[in-house]
């Protein structure tokens, strides 16, 4: 079924004298499901035939069960790495489906005919390997014949072939015309198309033997099992039914012995009109499942001519939620053109394309980008298909949809992304435990989920940056998330399980603590403390090597941001203190040798530096608070460390009132003095200014120290401080360079505001004029 | 094409004559009132095909389902908008809309700034208005007026050339379909088979913005520059074909690599990119149209066979080339030659010579 869908075959052979009825199918094709109920009513079989894998009979029979709304899909997957699937889907108006609900209310029996799973999932590979890269069985030929294609569309006087189809075979509804009309549609078409196939793609034919050779195998086995020929409908792919004939043999146990296997497994799944549409890959789909199960509808009800005002006016109503007003008259007006068009063609009633058209014409005034959206929401929409409790599927879907339930996070099962924010503290005002840690369990959840790259929530930053307690999520269900679902199976049994199997896998290869780190804050948002503990082993382990200042000032940081949410979260962190002691005060004293490093390293340096400094405060009853500081002043007093480092541990040594203002007086001085290199002088004055703005702004010596400097430059190095100078400024706010050209005019006795303005006005021609010579200056490496 | 050889441009219906005439005899599908051919018949007589035994020339070549768009609007009574860019052949595809459903394509108001509403509804002969007062025989009927009287199709070309209120004129006549007369007391109806086709433009400059109102009342079709380079030259070589025979230039028509080097340089020039997709070029200021690839293999004709040995040269293309795209002096001239020396010039030897042409002209 997973497969292309227009190549069909006649039954003139084979529906002769007491045969089995071999009824032909365009898969998801409307008009064949409505022929086919006719028929099923007419001949009232005792079993029907279905081409589909033989092992899926079970699953296919809990379709039917109630609460089971399309589309669904049927999903067989390997039971090793590398997961290979291939996967089932089935609308409403799939004529399979319907034939299944048919022998349900009939109490007719049901079987699958197309190979087992293991043997389809066994033979992707050679297929793959060898003819064309295609993975769903025929596409590959059909892409080979597009003229053959475009040749019917244009002997028929239609746009294209999916108009073609859908005016003879989906219009058509007189009694027994579909059945007759396809198969002989369908033999034309195979004998064109054989010869080709067998020379092009020899093992997509060899394929397609083996599979008519297995379903004639299964029919005999049916009337064998004392089915009447006569009472036997057997539903398959138009293309197979004249291979059906019964004077061609069966597979033999012998041939059947010699096919490959690969263990199998089969679940169910919701499955989507956006997925079912071509847009997303799978060959097996139609452009327009929403438009299809609309025709459908309007065939069961008899009506098929109020189809095009449905239609019309939906594409409308989604244009009008758009906000783009077309009136009710310009809706008429459509619906007449599309008739006019279809009537061109001889036509029973417009086709999609005639639909689709007439509302760009009406409705887009001739652009189609303007009904694009609405078109998209008409044709495909975005209704997904349920399955009930109980209902066949793998124990990990079982579980997650036991989780959503218990989370009450079930709603959000949609195509529709929605927002949930999470506040991750203990709700006093609830009776129970469960309510009251509700999310943060829901919170446990989805960083599961997330960890097993189940694309069903996303984490978005939260507005209070470093709120620990709130998570704000995006959650969006997909038939991809499902599948995805459905192959974590193999990392476990449950949610959980597969998410301690998947983290555990990556601590093993993890080779560095800011690494193990992280793992450890995974595991515990994931509300696995087993993981968590053998995460912390590792990190001990690793920590005894560790040398890095910035790694270990990263680690130093994950362990504290740990250490604070533990509270929050209810993991234990008792074993992380003794370690983040340890590694801070490595730190501390590697910090200085660290430093010695070129410009580039030092933006690293200059976020470890910050990260072990927001520690030693967060955390100053642990950690030996002293010894960093002087370390830090350690390199603030430096000269031979880089330039920027040592402004930045100076920044913090002020923010910290650790300096006396002698202390810092005399040290600004020192650095800014006449004679220093400017490279050194501007550079030191940058890492300076990267941290607390006010912390200088309050010290007017230090602004009169810069200026007294910059004027005691040379003309040529001026120039080169004015590239250290303008990147320290540049991240300065307007607000801020106020106040500085405020204090500078009160340093230079013009008055603050005076000066204010006049270093901010816009620069006149001549200084315009000096500023170009720059471009010109050869600064050098800077 | 007979005894009127020696009128400059034959209508449609005169040009198509026999074509419509053998349409009409094998036409047996059910007619429309107020039409002369099927809906099917009409289609034919667009995209080409046969008639019994007579060829039918294909007149727009390209997209088949525009045309059916079309002619389902007109089934519906609705007026038809065609836009598009100059040179889409909007004109050419409403003047031969309307010859083949109406028979006659000469109803027709030429939008310009300076038509009025007298133009679109109707006006009178002053000096009979004077002298007997309002009376029939001083109407002066539009072109819609008399379409609407004998249920005909009347074109309105260019309409957003037209000031905005004299386009509203249409919508009470597009509304309602009629015209009243209060001078007469009277009201004209339009019998059945009565509609409009307008044609638009959208890149020049000096065009109104036409009013909401007035295009809910139209089916508005978008006619696109020719998808591919094989249907564009399908269509130049028809149309110079054609124009040249009712022409009388004394010259062979240029051969196929001659078209083709055209439409190519034409094509590259409109998108901005080459061919194969791999350079970008300049493009030049103005709009540069099939409808211009047409009339400057013409123009070369008429070089060649007035000046020249009645072949056409790389010389006479190069001409046409020069005036074709440069029109905004500078820039343009610099657009061409970035494009000579970046892209024509790698061509290899079969450009070489025109490629000498025009870089010589343009200077």
């Amino acid at each position: 079924m997973a497969k292309s869908v227009r190549r069909m075959l006649g039954d003139q052979w084979v529906s002769g004298a007491r045969g089995p009825h071999c009824y032909g199918i365009r898969h998801l094709s409307p008009a064949g499901a409505y022929h086919l109920l006719a028929l099923l009513d007419e001949i009232k079989p005792t079993a029907v035939l279905i081409e589909g894998p033989s092992d899926a009979v079970q699953l296919a029979n809990q379709l039917v069960s109630p609460g089971v709304i399309p589309p669904v899909a049927l999903l067989a997957y390997t039971e090793q790495l590398p997961v290979r699937t291939v996967l089932y889907p089935f609308a409403d108006y799939s004529p399979e489906y319907q034939a299944l609900l048919w022998a349900n209310r009939n109490e007719c029996d049901v079987d699958l005919i197309d190979l087992p799973t293991e043997i389809t999932l066994a033979l992707i590979e050679p297929r793959r390997g060898l003819s064309v890269p295609s993975d769903e069985s025929e596409a590959g030929t059909e892409e080979k014949r597009p003229d053959l294609y475009a040749r019917i569309a244009e002997l028929s006087g239609e746009p294209d072939y999916e108009a073609y189809w859908e005016r003879y075979f989906e219009h058509n509804l007189a009694p027994g015309a579909y059945r007759h009309a396809i198969a002989r549609y369908s033999a034309e078409m195979r004998s064109l198309t054989e010869e080709e196939e067998l020379r092009l793609a020899p093992h997509e034919s060899a394929y397609n033997e083996i599979r008519e050779a297995y379903m004639r195998r299964k029919i005999r086995e049916t009337i064998a099992a004392g089915h009447a020929a006569d009472n036997i409908v057997v539903i398959t792919g138009a293309h197979h039914t004249s291979a059906m004939s019964e004077e061609l043999p069966p597979m033999t146990d012998k041939e059947l012995a010699l096919l490959p296997r690969v263990r199998s497994r089969m679940t169910l799944m919701p499955y989507s009109y956006y997925k079912l549409s071509s847009h997303s890959g799978y060959g097996a789909g139609n452009a327009a499942p929403a438009y299809f199960e609309l025709l459908w509808q309007c065939m069961r009800q008899g009506e098929p001519e109020k189809l095009p005002s449905f239609y019309l006016s939906s594409v409308a109503a989604r244009m009008r939620e758009q906000g783009a007003w077309r009136s009710t008259a310009s809706v008429i007006e459509a619906v007449r053109l599309a008739e006019a068009l279809a009537s061109m063609h001889d036509g029973v009633q417009p086709t999609w394309k005639d639909l689709r058209d007439s509302a760009t014409i009406l409705f887009g005034h001739g652009e189609y980008a303007v009904v694009a959206e609405a078109f998209a929401k008409t044709d495909i929409g975005t209704a997904i298909g349920q399955l009930p409790e109980g209902v066949s599927q793998t124990p990990v879907q079982d579980d997650l949809n036991r989780e959503l339930k218990r989370l009450k996070l079930d709603k959000y099962k949609t195509l529709v992304a929605a927002d949930l924010e999470l506040d991750l503290r203990e709700n006093r005002r609830v009776k129970t435990e469960e309510a009251a840690y509700l999310d943060l369990n829901r919170s446990v959840l989805l960083h599961r989920l997330t960890e097993l790259g189940i694309r069903f929530a996303r984490r978005q930053r939260t507005r209070q940056a470093d709120a620990t307690w709130a998570e704000h999520w995006v959650l969006q269900w997909s038939p991809e998330a499902e599948i995805e679902i459905v192959e974590s199976t193999l990392k476990g049994e449950t949610i959980e399980l597969a998410a301690a199997y998947v983290i555990h896998e990556e601590l093993l290869a993890c080779t560095e603590i800011a690494e193990a780190a992280k793992i450890i804050r995974r595991a515990g948002n994931c509300g696995l403390p087993q993981v968590a503990g053998q995460a912390v082993a590792a990190l001990q382990r690793l920590a005894v090597d560790a040398g890095n200042f910035v790694q270990i000032a990263d680690t130093v940081r994950e362990l504290s941001v740990l250490l604070q949410y533990g509270s929050v979260r209810r993991i234990h962190t008792e074993a992380l203190t003794p370690i983040m002691k340890q590694l801070f005060l490595r730190g501390s004293l590697l910090l200085v040798e660290a430093s010695g490093c070129n410009d580039d390293a030092a933006s690293g340096m200059i976020n470890g530096i910050h990260a072990m400094n927001v520690v030693s405060q967060e955390h100053y009853n642990e950690v030996d608070e002293q010894l960093w500081l002087s370390k830090l002043n350690d390199l603030a007093s430096r000269d031979d460390r880089n330039a920027k480092l040592s402004g930045y541990a100076f920044s913090i040594v002020l923010e910290r009132n650790a300096a006396s203002e002698e202390e810092c007086a005399r040290e600004v001085s020192r650095r800014l003095s006449p004679g220093i290199p400017a490279d050194l002088g501007a550079g030191w004055f940058e890492g300076l200014s990267l941290r607390n703005r006010y912390a200088l702004l309050s010290r007017d010596y230090l602004w009169k120290q810069l200026d007294a400097y910059i004027q005691s430059l040379e003309p040529e190095p001026f120039k080169r401080s004015l590239v250290f100078l303008r990147r320290s400024f540049a991240s300065f706010e307007p607000r801020e360079k106020a106040a500085i050209a405020e204090l500078l005019g009160d340093i230079w006795g013009t008055g603050s505001e005076a000066s204010g303005e006049e270093l901010q006005r816009s620069l006149n021609e001549e200084e315009k004029e000096m500023l170009d010579e720059l471009n010109d200056f050869d600064f050098g490496d800077l | 094409m007979d005894q009127k050889q020696d009128v400059l441009r034959l209508p449609a219906e005169k040009l198509y004559a026999k074509e419509l005439e053998a349409l009409k005899e094998n036409d047996k599908a059910e007619r429309p009132a107020g039409w002369q051919l099927s809906p099917k018949a009409v289609l034919t007589f667009i995209t080409g095909g046969k008639a019994g035994n007579t060829v039918i020339t294909p007149k727009y070549i390209g997209n088949r389902r525009l045309v059916e768009m079309a002619i389902a609007t007109l089934l519906t009574d609705r007026a038809l908008l065609l836009i598009g860019e100059p040179g889409t052949a909007k004109s050419w595809l409403s003047e031969n809309l309307t010859a083949a459903i109406h028979g006659d394509s000469s109803k027709v108001i030429q939008g310009t700034a300076g038509t009025s509403e007298e133009h679109v509804r109707y006006s009178w002969n002053y000096a009979m208005l004077l002298a007997q007062g309002p009376s029939e025989q001083a109407l002066i009927r539009s072109p819609i007026f008399r379409a609407m009287e004998s249920g005909g199709i009347a074109r309105f070309e260019e309409i957003s050339r037209c000031a905005s209120e004299v386009q509203d004129a249409l919508i009470s006549i597009l509304s309602e379909k009629t015209i009243a007369i209060p001078e007469l007391n009277r009201e004209a109806a339009a019998d059945r088979g009565f509609s409009i086709i307008a044609t638009a433009n959208t890149r020049d400059r000096g065009v109104n913005e036409m009013s909401a109102a007035l295009k809910r009342r139209f089916n508005i079709i978008v006619l696109p520059a020719p998808s591919s380079i094989e249907t564009e030259i399908d269509i130049v070589r028809r149309r110079v074909g054609e124009i040249s025979a009712s022409y009388q230039l004394r010259s062979a028509l240029p051969d196929e690599e001659t078209v083709r080097k055209v439409v190519t340089i034409f094509r590259e020039l409109r998108s901005g990119l080459t061919l194969d997709g791999k350079d970008k070029v300049k493009a030049p200021t103005g709009v540069i149209s099939t409808a211009e690839a047409i009339s400057l293999l013409t123009g070369s004709m008429a070089l060649a066979g007035s000046f020249g040995d009645g072949r056409v040269s790389d010389e006479d293309v190069a001409a046409g080339l020069q005036g074709a795209i440069v029109k905004d002096e500078e820039k343009d001239r610099a657009a061409w030659k970035e494009y000579l020396e970046n892209v024509m010039k790698k061509r290899g030897a079969s450009w070489r010579s025109l490629y000498g042409a025009c870089s010589e002209i343009n200077g």
